[in-house]
């Protein structure tokens, strides 16, 4: 066999037992079932997704989600209060543009280019203090007859270089105080447009359904005591409805620091308008132990089903990567998983006020929280955690570059420059972060037959999404009962995932009978950009008898396989590195560019709930401080890491007896 | 009378002019009298009064938060924040907490900035001037080419030296075989990317095989296999099977694509002729120490009214 055994035995809560009630619960509920607490109702693009006959051409009935979709749903730009303090000059218009392939220059003066253009971008600027801008507004025809305003009306009327004129003349008329005072007295009901006015009109400007979809959105910044419980807000809607309600804040008496007030404000929004909003949470690494607790953080008690209900149903991802640290996995949690310390952040919380504590770690990390997820589904009937996985930047410059050898930073003070290294990202009376920590991470994949805000928007709903740290490699992961060595020999392995299982972010559907473990078709494509591929992992997360958390990592196929065999100990040897650092190079000639496989759970026991997920894991690349060091002939300092080993983190599989 | 309006709502004087009364309506609101010069504290005016005006703007903002309107609690609780946020603010400009905040003085720049821009957004384009646009930048809305293709993979990790003959051998095959070879079985596996690409541009075909791979196909003339050519997973024969050029559209199909790049063009025009304008109401002088072993220390100007000493 493959598999390399890793089990962790964590701690189990004494109070996680298996009720009665539980166990008269009625059997697992297939995909989208009615009545599947805090799922959303199946949508047509869903419900298509898995045709009721099969066809004799293959080709027939392909009506699933063809293409991966990237993007970027965590940018901010000049508008929050952060990003423009630290010098951040681009607005949402600008990051629009750069999203879509624009070549601009940075708030440093660098000119900067996307190697390829993102298919989606979510401007999320901080609700709070979003703040208000002048306003233009509805005029009055009595100004006609003032000589200034009808000098005015003539260069504009001539258009061109006179009308630029014409606009230069009124402000400086304003600012010198020579404004005509017959222009002045009108009435006016609103003498400010607000920032998020301002957001919304770009997404509606850029927005092109089948090329580009701009999401409106925002993020709500809840950080009392340091502690992030940040979430970005995603509107399937238009402006029209967006614009209704002001986004949510996090300061009383408007707002509120608790995610449940939040959810209120989200079920309002919905009510109101019949639009839809869903919300990324972030940084659970930051959070010191309460991004994904046991315990009530707010009020100390445990959660009652509402709670459960309600997160499930508004926070369907999770993003697991991006500049402030990846947030998958934790050493300390997962103590054999040679991947598992990867740009971890574990000092402390956000403004470094709290230093971390070990026991805070198991309520940070996704994979942990996946497995209590499971645990607080039998107390409560339904999994708080149940989420899928995206990456994003949170990058404070207008910029969503997540690529190594273009990785403009976390904001506008870190932006490239030979003396980058030595500044410090961010720096408190009681810590420092160093600007080289940063992490070049990471991006959004949505799995959607379109590119408009409508099909992606589902598609996070349904959770056919995945993180990487970067790089856009092609991965797929289906989980069903009859997958077989067959399925993956065939052209199109998808159309065999969508016909014989269910996709990435799904439920398993219960186990036929004759069927004692599920199968999983599993598929990743390299970048055509970025590194060959060292191999894909399937990692399972369960409860044991006694409901404690249980983890588990598999190498189930993998880049050079014909001399490349697991040892005695069942540990695959390391793929190899080709990469030069100090030309911030390397070759493609170890790993593979494809890998392709079906498995089986080995150690599959149908009374116990697991969660599936595939890691997909690149040879060695230089990382973003290789490039830095090579392009400004700078040497850092030797404890800076010049490799990466990039990856991507797809939404779980869930079983459940 | 109510088409009237919305008619006059859109004449580009009314829209300008109406800026510029806002302008000025804010310059009354906010401009001086209500806030204390810096260093004399204010003491004329510890009154605060908290209009009906004020509690309507505070209650719209909860409204349109939660669609439902504030509790008397509620507006009480707004109106107390609201109060110490306005005596924070007068207290913290007294004593010139505003001064050589970079917070601050980004923010104002940014919204001098928005108002530039929106004076620019207030005069529509023309026809005329949205044609001559598309006829100066014609690459920036000229349609992509597209084509449609067969392709076979080649993995020279895996075919090592033997790969250029392979290939070779391998092309003398698909062109026998023709247009229509049935692909089954030929090259190796590359299961995620289609044999089969329908009619693409050459960013979306970049986008699945690398850049240089796009470019490559989109220069052949359809009917014959040809290759290898490399993409970022190794080797491919390639046959075109359909080519539809590239073409400039006409303004009514892309009107309001050239509008939202003539506006942006636009807006960067006027904030550049406004920058060069405010600048040269003042004298900027730079002083910066003598850099050793370096001559003279006069720093270059960059600005037009720059002056070094």
């Amino acid at each position: 066999m493959r598999n390399r055994n890793k089990r962790v035995q964590l701690g189990m809560a004494a109070f996680m037992t298996m009720t009665v009630a539980f166990l008269m619960m009625p059997v697992a509920t297939p995909v989208y079932a009615e009545g599947s607490p805090g799922l959303p109702a199946p949508t047509s693009d869903v419900e298509s997704s898995f045709p009721a006959q099969k066809h004799f051409s293959p080709y027939a009935g392909r009506n699933f989600p063809t293409q991966a979709f990237w993007g970027d749903t965590h940018l901010h730009t000049g508008m929050s209060m952060d990003a423009g303090a630290f010098g951040a000059r681009l607005k949402p218009e600008d990051a629009h543009r750069f999203a879509r392939g624009e070549e601009l220059t940075s708030s440093t003066g660098l000119r900067v280019k996307l190697s390829r253009p993102l298919d989606f971008l979510v401007v999320a600027d901080h609700s709070d203090n979003m703040g208000f801008f002048p306003r233009l507004y509805d005029g009055d025809p009595k100004m006609l007859a003032d000589p200034t305003g009808k000098r005015w009306y003539d260069m504009v009327q001539t258009g061109g270089q006179k009308g630029v004129e014409a606009a230069i003349e009124i402000i400086v008329a304003f600012s010198q105080g020579k404004f005509p005072e017959a222009l002045a007295s009108l009435p006016g009901s609103q003498a400010y447009r607000s920032a998020w006015e301002e957001t919304i009109r770009a997404a509606e400007k850029y927005n092109e359904p089948g090329r580009y979809t701009a999401f409106i959105g925002y993020e709500w910044t809840s950080n009392t005591g340091g502690n992030n419980l940040h979430r970005v807000l995603v509107y399937r809607d238009g402006g029209e409805k967006a614009s209704v309600t002001e986004p949510y804040t996090t300061l009383k008496p408007l707002g509120s620091d608790n995610p449940r007030d939040l959810w209120k404000w989200m079920n309002r929004y919905e009510d109101k308008t019949g639009g839809q909003v869903l919300a990324i949470a972030h940084n659970g690494n930051l959070s010191n132990g309460i991004m994904f607790p046991i315990l009530d953080t707010f009020t100390g008690k445990s959660f009652d089903r509402a709670y459960a209900e309600t997160r499930a149903k508004w926070e369907p991802l999770y993003e697991a990567t991006q500049i402030k640290g990846d947030g998958e996995a934790h050493p300390f949690l997962s103590p054999n998983d040679e991947f598992a310390d990867y740009e971890t952040w574990d000092k402390a919380n956000l403004d470094f006020s709290v230093p971390k504590k070990n026991d805070m770690l198991q309520y940070e990390y996704a994979r942990t929280a996946l497995q209590t997820g499971l645990q607080l589904q039998r107390e409560l009937g339904v999994n708080p955690y149940k989420f899928g996985m995206i990456g994003s930047t949170d990058s404070h410059t207008g910029l969503a570059t997540a690529e190594e050898e273009n990785f403009f930073g976390k904001h506008s003070g870190v932006e490239p420059s030979p003396e980058r290294y030595k500044h410090p990202m961010a720096q408190t009376p009681n810590g420092r972060l160093e600007s080289y920590d940063m992490v070049s991470s990471g991006l959004a994949a949505v799995w959607a037959r379109e590119n408009t805000r409508e099909a992606i928007f589902d598609a996070m709903m349904r959770k056919e999404t995945y993180a990487t740290t970067g790089p856009r490699m092609l991965v797929r992961f289906f989980g069903g009962w009859d997958f077989t060595a067959a399925d993956v020999k065939g052209r199109l392995p998808a159309y065999a995932g969508y016909s014989k299982g269910v996709p990435m972010g799904s439920d398993l559907s219960p186990a036929p009978k004759g069927k004692s473990a599920p199968t999983f078709l599993v598929a990743a494509l390299k970048d055509p950009l970025s590194g060959n591929l060292d191999r894909i992992q399937v990692i399972k997360g369960w409860l044991d008898e006694k409901g404690g958390r249980q983890e588990k990592v598999y190498d189930v196929v993998w880049g050079d396989a014909g001399k490349r065999k697991p040892g005695k100990d069942g540990k695959l040897p390391p793929v190899g590195n080709t990469v030069d650092v100090k030309e911030a190079t390397w070759t493609n000639t170890i790993g593979d560019p494809e890998l392709i496989t079906v498995w089986r759970d080995p150690d599959f026991d149908p009374k116990q709930p697991a969660v599936y997920y595939a890691r997909v894991i690149e040879i060695p690349t230089p990382r973003w401080t290789a490039y830095e060091a090579k392009r400004f002939g700078v040497t850092l300092p030797k404890e800076v890491p010049m490799t990466t080993q990039e990856r991507a983190y797809t939404s779980p599989i869930w079983y459940t007896p | 009378m109510e088409q009237f309006l919305k008619k006059l709502i859109h004449e580009p004087l009314v829209q300008f002019l109406a800026i510029g009364a806002a302008l000025f309506l804010l310059s009354g609101l906010f401009g001086g009298s209500s806030v204390p010069q810096s260093g004399q504290a204010g003491r004329q005016s510890v009154r605060i009064v908290v209009t009906p005006g004020q509690v309507q703007h505070l209650t719209a903002q909860f409204t349109r938060t939660w669609q439902r309107p504030p509790t008397e609690t509620e507006v009480k609780g707004l109106i107390d924040e609201y109060v110490l946020d306005e005596v924070s603010y007068r207290e913290a400009m007294a004593i010139g907490l505003d001064r050589d905040d970079p917070t601050i003085r980004r923010r104002l720049r940014l919204k001098l900035e928005t108002l530039n821009e929106d004076i620019a957004a207030a005069l529509p384009p023309t026809d005329r001037e949205l044609q001559a646009f598309l006829e100066r930048h014609p690459d920036s809305f000229r349609r992509e080419p597209e084509v449609a293709l067969r392709q076979v993979y080649l993995n020279p990790d895996r075919r090592g030296g033997k790969t250029d003959a392979g290939a070779r051998n391998l092309l003398a095959r698909l062109r026998a075989a023709g247009p229509d070879a049935d692909l089954a079985g030929l090259g190796d596996p590359l299961l995620m990317l289609p044999n089969d690409v329908p009619l693409s541009t050459g960013s979306e075909i970049g986008r699945l095989f690398g850049e240089e791979f796009g470019r490559s196909v989109l220069a052949l003339a359809p009917g014959r296999w040809e290759g290898p050519f490399r993409s970022g997973y190794g080797l491919h024969l390639v046959l075109v099977t359909e080519r539809k050029p590239g073409r400039l559209p006409q303004l009514s199909e892309v009107r309001t694509e050239v509008e939202r790049e003539w506006l942006f063009a636009r807006k960067k025009e006027v904030q550049e002729a406004v920058h060069k304008k405010l600048l040269e109401r003042y004298t900027v002088v730079v002083e910066r120490s003598p850099v050793p072993g370096e001559k003279g220390s006069a720093v270059a100007a960059t600005l037009p009214a720059t002056k070094a000493r």
